[in-house]
């Protein structure tokens, strides 16, 4: 029995002299005991480590002394006392002093201690010195709110974060200024709207996305939408995100203007020089080709019905109905003949100016056919030939459609300088469509495929875009930069 | 053929064109009222012609060799001051029309016109006093 009954005590001397070895060489937490009243009644190495106090110095006293005078004042360690005996226990983080006075960060876990009666002995409280994770985490936190802050800020990039679908979820003040739209109004949307029709069609953006979880990043060049509908040309890095799990959770974009540097770069290279040769060449062919179909074609053609005209006046009734007949359908060919000259026919840009010609053209083309017109124009000033022309001749084809096919009753027309270029608009009452693709892809509308191919040529981008029953509207953008003045270009 | 009988237009055709020139003077030939008196195939050549001929009339391609219409125009101006001179042009534009006006001529037709406009016009400018 004696045997039997000490081997349990012996049991319990070995398990609370373990205990205390083991509480003696924690060092980092400090554990102690408080009575009832929160009276301080063991101490350990890590309390002695962590607060400074030699347990002689703080046994039997009230363990407020560890709390700062704010604490004290709102009776805080009362009440955390009370909320352990509540609810068992309390946990805590603040700032707690140490004995010289200086302040530690602390985390704090009060427990309530009950005998086998349930009745309550006093509370087991274990401490540890934050301090160093705290300023880590607000170190870390403070550099994230840094980070955050220059992406937000930064304008020379559009920095924004997609979901896994491409739903736009953050957006940047470079962002705004590229693209044109303020958060509240791209957030939640789908980052095709940057895409032009074209892209859409052949379904890009999903494309995208598909090579950046394949690849982990894509870079892409090309002409990105505006919230006003003008283009830029985009440099766009789409890099894929992860969590620490491996779990794609969205994607970053970072897309640069570089409009400027590809005008820039465009017009230096050998495109450039070949562009400005074929602009030449073409309007030399035109030049030509009028010249003929005037001074050859026409002019025998007019001989040709004089002739007859003379020859019916001096014919039985019969005959010369039908030789006037012959004479009328000469006429109307020469009329038609006509209208292709003054469509060949280069017009006075050299010597007038792009506004001014473009003004007689449109005084011209609509003369007799009730369709009005306006000519707005905010040019810093006069674009290069090569330019003038291109724009001249896509205006000419874009009004050829409007008087042929929009049943328009006005058309309006306005140039502005942007971007180192011309940005031209078309815009017209008609009776306008549904889809552009469709317009664009229909071959009775070679015009379009024409218009547009002279734009991209020319380094410029062109779209259309209409509303059935509410006009249609084609827009374009050229290069107009001035020889050697790429250099000056960022 | 309204015009009193004994009173006829002399007319000077100037056009490079063969074709244009043959008809254009049978057309109003054709008329016992007008009578073309010249004939010429360049600027030079009109100018020439009509300071000789002194014509009531000179119709004038405006696109021609030695000078074009213009220039004939103002040579004929000079030797031959009492000369009217009237356009005969395939060409429309304000540019070729601004340019015979500065030279002189107050009457542009257009080739393609019916032939009774043509003879109407040259009528039309004989009288206009």
């Amino acid at each position: 029995m004696p045997d039997s009954s000490s081997r349990p005590s012996r049991v319990t001397d070995l398990s609370e002299r373990d205990a205390r070895l083991l509480l003696d060489n924690i060092v980092d937490y400090a554990i102690f005991m408080l009575d009832r009243e929160g009276r301080i009644v063991s101490w350990s190495a890590g309390a002695e480590r962590i607060k400074g106090y030699a347990a002689q110095d703080i046994i039997g006293r009230h363990f407020s002394v560890f709390y700062p005078p704010e604490d004290i004042a709102a009776d805080k360690p009362r009440r955390e006392l009370e909320t352990a005996v509540a609810e068992g226990r309390l946990e805590d983080e603040g700032w707690r002093l140490r004995n010289d006075g200086t302040r530690f960060w602390a985390n704090v876990v009060i427990t309530a201690l009950y005998d086998q009666h349930g009745e309550l002995r006093g509370f087991g409280k274990v401490t540890r010195d934050m301090t160093e994770r705290r300023m880590a985490d607000l170190a870390l936190r403070d550099s994230e709110d840094r980070f955050r802050l220059m992406v937000q800020n930064v304008v020379d990039y559009a920095i924004f974060m997609l979901d896994r679908q491409g739903h736009i979820v953050s957006w940047n003040a470079g962002a705004e200024r590229i693209k044109g739209y303020a958060a509240q109004d791209i957030i939640g949307r789908h980052f095709s709207v940057f895409y032009p029709p074209e892209d859409i069609a052949a379904d890009k953006p999903r494309r995208e996305l598909e090579t950046a979880v394949a690849e982990g990043r894509l870079e892409d060049e090309g002409w990105r939408l505006r919230n006003d509908g003008t283009r830029f040309w985009a440099n766009v890095v789409i890099t894929a995100l992860y969590d620490q799990h491996g779990e794609l959770r969205g994607f970053g974009k970072v897309t640069r203007d570089m409009t400027e540097r590809r005008t820039a770069e465009r017009a230096l290279d050998e495109r450039g020089k070949l562009l400005t040769h074929l602009v030449h060449a073409q309007e030399l062919e035109r030049r030509r080709i009028a010249w003929d179909v005037h001074d050859d074609t026409i002019q025998s053609m007019v001989a040709v019905g004089m002739r007859l005209q003379l020859l019916a006046g001096g014919l039985p009734a019969e005959h010369e109905d039908a030789v006037l007949r012959l004479n009328e359908t000469v006429t109307a060919a020469i009329g038609r003949l006509r209208n292709l000259t003054f469509h060949l026919r280069p017009p006075e840009i050299e010597r007038d100016g792009l506004v001014a010609a473009l003004s007689g053209y449109l005084k011209q083309t609509t003369a007799g056919t009730g369709l009005r017109y306006t000519l707005r124009h905010e040019l810093d000033r006069e674009p290069p030939y090569e330019t003038a022309i291109t724009i001249f001749r896509i205006c000419q084809e874009a009004l050829t459609n409007v008087r042929k096919h929009a049943h328009a009753s006005r058309v309006t027309l306005t140039l502005s300088s942007v971007d180192h270029g011309v940005t031209v608009r078309l815009a017209d009452d008609g009776a306008g469509f549904a889809r552009p693709l469709d317009a664009v892809a229909d071959t009775g509308h070679f015009g379009l495929i024409e218009m547009r191919e002279r734009a991209e040529t020319a380094g410029g981008w062109w779209s259309i875009r209409g509303v059935p029953g509410n006009g249609t509207t084609v827009e374009f953008w050229l290069p107009a930069l001035w020889r050697g003045e790429e250099n000056r270009l960022p | 053929m309204t015009e009193t009988p004994g009173r006829v237009v002399t007319v000077l055709i100037g056009d490079d064109e063969p074709l244009i020139r043959e008809v254009l003077r049978e057309v109003l030939q054709a008329e016992p009222d007008l009578d073309v008196v010249a004939v010429a195939r360049d600027a030079e050549e009109a100018i020439e012609l009509a300071g000789r001929h002194a014509p009531a009339i000179a119709i004038l391609d405006v696109r021609m060799p030695a000078g074009g219409g213009a220039h004939a125009a103002r040579g004929i101006r000079r030797r031959s001051p009492g000369t009217r001179i009237m356009a005969f042009s395939a060409y429309g534009d304000a540019g070729s029309v601004d340019q015979m006006r500065l030279a002189g001529v107050t009457e542009y037709l257009l080739k393609g016109l019916p032939n009774a406009d043509i003879v109407a016009a040259v009528r039309r400018m004989a009288t206009d006093d």
